[in-house]
């Protein structure tokens, strides 16, 4: 899945890249944007910064993240 | 109960106390009323370092002689809150903060939280609507030494949360700030907080970035030494010589950069860590702590043939850094930039602006898969920069040291075996040149860690990162602190300027000896600006400014700023569009109670729910709102108030007036009765006590009096008139 600026999406589980840390655990079920996509070359594997609510920006992993539908 | 806030769950248990089923004893009573009145101004954030202190002596009291068991063991239970969640009581006083939210007048708002740095937005909001540009500036350099540069290019998260693009358009942060950080400039009201006394203790920053800038200003007002060791001879890193002066003009670098200086802080330029300084010198010379805050300079190279062997292959950052140092000259006629992102767009309008005659970008993907701003796409193709969607580079083409064209080939977009996420594969006989004299390559950066080894306790993710732990920017190294594009790869402003300040704050607890956050902090309230009144038909109707832009001519010849900035009368209008989500926390209860007890359902604010958003208009309130006040008694954060003026009674939300009706008056005793409509409808649901036949306005008592004279009329006790 490719991850645009402005998605809407939601930390549907933990993921298993070791950039998750414990306290990502408390960000699962929240929804957000995306507001800094993998900017340099369209790479799974990179880190997305996501807006999520409540729960401040935060750079994650893309495999627990799924988009909602709607841009803003 | 195990989610809800420990001071919220004091005042729940507090409040069970002292109703109809609690404390028997008055004493008892009498002591949980005294520590309830202490614990919701910890709540409110009110407090002061002297009401933990007297919250126990109070419960010690429960303990006295002749205290009944209930009292006692009601004592035990608060004691053992404020044992257990001593550090989140203490965090409340000290930060003003609620990490859960159940403490409603402390939770940050959206755009707060969304902020990286966690700057107060409707705070500084509402000092710019005010016109207090140096107060509001006062505010975000708490939380962000640069908002200046911010302002010009940050990626705004804090707009993406905005509530009010829930109605209409996210309120223009960014650009606000901007105008305000100008402003204060300006006017000679941008000044430095003053330092905490010298500790005598010292710390090294490596790299004059915004990561490294923004941890050095964070310790040097703590007191520390700071030194910062940069490579470049410029401050600013990317800031610098990333981003290009029409976007981001220098003087703005440097301002804000010299202020930093103000504070003690020492950079020294031309300086390459562990060649022209190594650690043991720094080590040697008494410095304690070091964060790394190297960027991401290294670019990766596009691996085609021919690209090691013509010179005019250049890679994007070292392009945009030479042009930034003061090389002006013409890269060449036709310039082929390749790549999707910001890096690679800077590069075109950059060549574009040197001279060059074409300029095409080549990416792979479609354009609505450009990780580049769509503004920043948009004013490119307005300068004339071609796009080749689509596109793979294959090769350089030319002859001796020069370049004749980029082989491409033309791509689709499809799924590969056993993934949904498209990829580009190259459609068979689709070849074709793009005709070239230089060829740009910007299709990403990494850490460049040369230098490095000093370090030799740190780890490197495996994406070339150093890997820390978010919460405080440690790396596995003792003392050794990172932030930055160096910790997140190249990344965003602000997410470094966040990351410097949590480094600094970590640093600052490393040296003291106080154990590190589990995860990063929830960002902090500084104030509770009073709202901004205005009509339910202004607040609904305040569009936001167009940001006037420099001609196109010199957009495309100059390195002047592109855009122009707002008009001051805009600048203020458009703060005080801002809903003031630092006020109203959205809970919705407002909604329920008019349409749900009341009946009424006049508010109509479907910006509530951040999910599932529906129509909002403050204007339609006015229709059938009574102004009974039963939302604003109900409204835990004051967000909706009921008050009067000039002989009307007004409902406003945060400062926004929905409703306002003529008072009436009791017209026998004179007594105030409310709004006309509130007097229909009270008579409407007691219809069947009063006389339907009344068409006097009257008090209850005066009815009540009328009614008895009537009766006792009727009955033949008095005689009729």
């Amino acid at each position: 899945m490719t991850f645009q600026r402005g998605d809407k999406i939601e930390v549907f589980k933990a993921s298993m890249d070791d950039a998750w840390e414990d306290y990502m655990n408390d960000f699962i079920g929240c929804h957000g944007f995306i507001v800094d996509p993998d900017t340099s070359v369209n790479d799974p594997d990179a880190l997305v910064e996501v807006s999520l609510e409540g729960k401040g920006t935060h750079r994650l992993p893309q495999d627990c993240l799924r988009r909602l539908g709607d841009q803003v | 109960m195990d989610k809800i806030c420990p001071v919220r769950q004091t005042i729940l248990f507090l409040t069970q106390l002292i109703g109809p089923q609690g404390l028997p004893d008055p004493k008892g009573r009498r002591i949980c009323e005294q520590i309830l009145v202490l614990a919701e101004e910890i709540a409110e954030g009110t407090a002061g370092e002297a009401h933990l202190p007297a919250i126990e002596a109070l419960v010690k009291e429960c303990n006295d002689a002749g205290t009944p068991e209930q009292t006692r063991q009601a004592g035990r239970i608060i004691q053992g809150l404020l044992t257990d969640h001593r550090e989140v009581f203490v965090n409340h006083i000290q930060t003003r903060n609620c990490p859960t939210h159940d403490c409603g007048k402390l939770a940050p708002s959206p755009c707060q939280m969304a902020c990286p740095a966690g700057i107060d937005i409707p705070t500084y909001l509402a000092l710019i609507a005010q016109g207090k540009d140096a107060e509001a500036i006062e505010v975000i350099r708490r939380d962000n030494p640069l908002p200046w540069v911010c302002g010009l290019i940050c990626t705004r998260p804090c707009e993406m949360m905005c509530v009010r693009a829930r109605i209409d358009k996210a309120i223009s942060i960014k650009f606000l700030k901007a105008f305000a950080a100008e402003r204060a400039m300006s006017e000679r009201a941008y000044t430095n907080p003053t330092p905490q006394p010298a500790n005598g203790k010292k710390v090294c920053v490596v790299g004059a970035g915004p990561g490294g800038l923004s941890c050095a200003y964070y310790l040097a007002l703590m007191g520390y030494g700071v030194r910062i060791i940069e490579a470049l001879p410029v401050p600013g890193g990317m800031l610098m010589v990333g981003i290009p002066r029409y976007r981001l003009p220098g003087e703005v670098i440097n301002r804000e950069v010299a202020m930093i200086e103000d504070l003690g802080v020492d950079i020294r330029y031309n300086t390459r860590f562990g060649k022209d300084v190594t650690k043991d010198e720094l080590d040697r010379e008494g410095f304690e702590a070091y964060c790394i805050a190297i960027g991401a300079h290294k670019a990766w190279t596009l691996s085609i043939e021919g690209e090691k062997e013509f010179p005019k292959v250049i890679e994007a950052v070292r392009f945009l850094r030479d042009v930034a140092l003061g090389d002006h000259h013409c890269p060449g006629k036709n310039v082929v930039v390749v790549g999707g992102g910001n890096v690679a767009i800077d590069a075109a309008r950059t060549s574009l602006r040197l001279g060059a005659e074409r300029v095409t970008i080549a990416y792979r993907r479609t354009r609505a898969q450009m990780p580049a701003d769509v503004e920043e796409v948009e004013q490119a193709a307005e300068a004339g920069i071609e796009f080749s969607f689509l596109t793979i580079p294959t090769a350089i083409k030319g002859e001796g040291h020069n370049i004749h064209a980029l082989a491409c080939i033309k791509a689709e977009l499809k799924a590969k075996k056993g993934a949904n996420r498209l990829a580009p594969v190259p459609i068979e006989g689709g070849e074709f040149d793009i005709r070239a004299d230089v060829v740009i390559s910007a299709i990403g950066q990494y850490v460049d860690n040369e230098g490095m080894e000093a370090f030799t306790g740190i780890d490197w993710s495996r994406r070339g990162t150093i890997d820390v732990n978010h919460a405080g920017m440690e790396t596995a190294q003792p003392g050794v602190f990172a932030a930055g594009d160096a910790v997140s790869g190249p990344a965003t402003v602000i997410e470094a300027i966040g990351g410097g300040k949590r480094a600094a704050d970590a640093i600052d607890r490393y040296l003291r000896g106080i154990p590190q956050p589990r995860a990063p902090r929830t960002p902090v309230r500084h104030k509770t600006e009073p709202v901004i009144e205005m009509t339910a038909h202004e607040k609904m109707t305040i569009k936001p400014p167009e940001m006037p832009m420099l001609n196109l001519y010199r957009r495309r010849t100059t390195f002047q700023q592109v855009e122009l900035g707002y008009e001051e009368a805009d600048v203020r209008r458009e703060a005080a569009r801002c809903l003031r989500c630092d006020i109203c926390r959205r809970c919705g209860k407002c909604v329920d109670i008019c349409r749900d007890k009341m009946g009424i359902n006049a508010l109509k604010l479907g910006y509530l729910d951040f999910d599932e958003s529906g129509p909002t208009d403050f204007r339609v309130t006015a229709e059938s709102c009574i102004t009974c006040g039963a939302c604003a008694a109900n409204c835990e954060n004051n967000a909706l108030k009921i008050d009067e003026k000039d002989g009307r009674r007004r409902l406003l939300l945060c400062g926004t007036i929905l409703n306002s009706q003529t008072i009436q008056y009791c017209e026998s005793c004179g007594a105030k009765l409310g709004s006309e409509a509130y007097i229909r409808f009270i008579a409407g649901k007691t219809r069947s006590m009063t006389q339907a036949t009344e068409t006097r306005l009257l008090c209850n008592n005066c009815l009540r009096r009328k009614a008895a004279v009537s009766n006792a009329a009727n009955s033949g006790a008095l005689p009729m008139r």
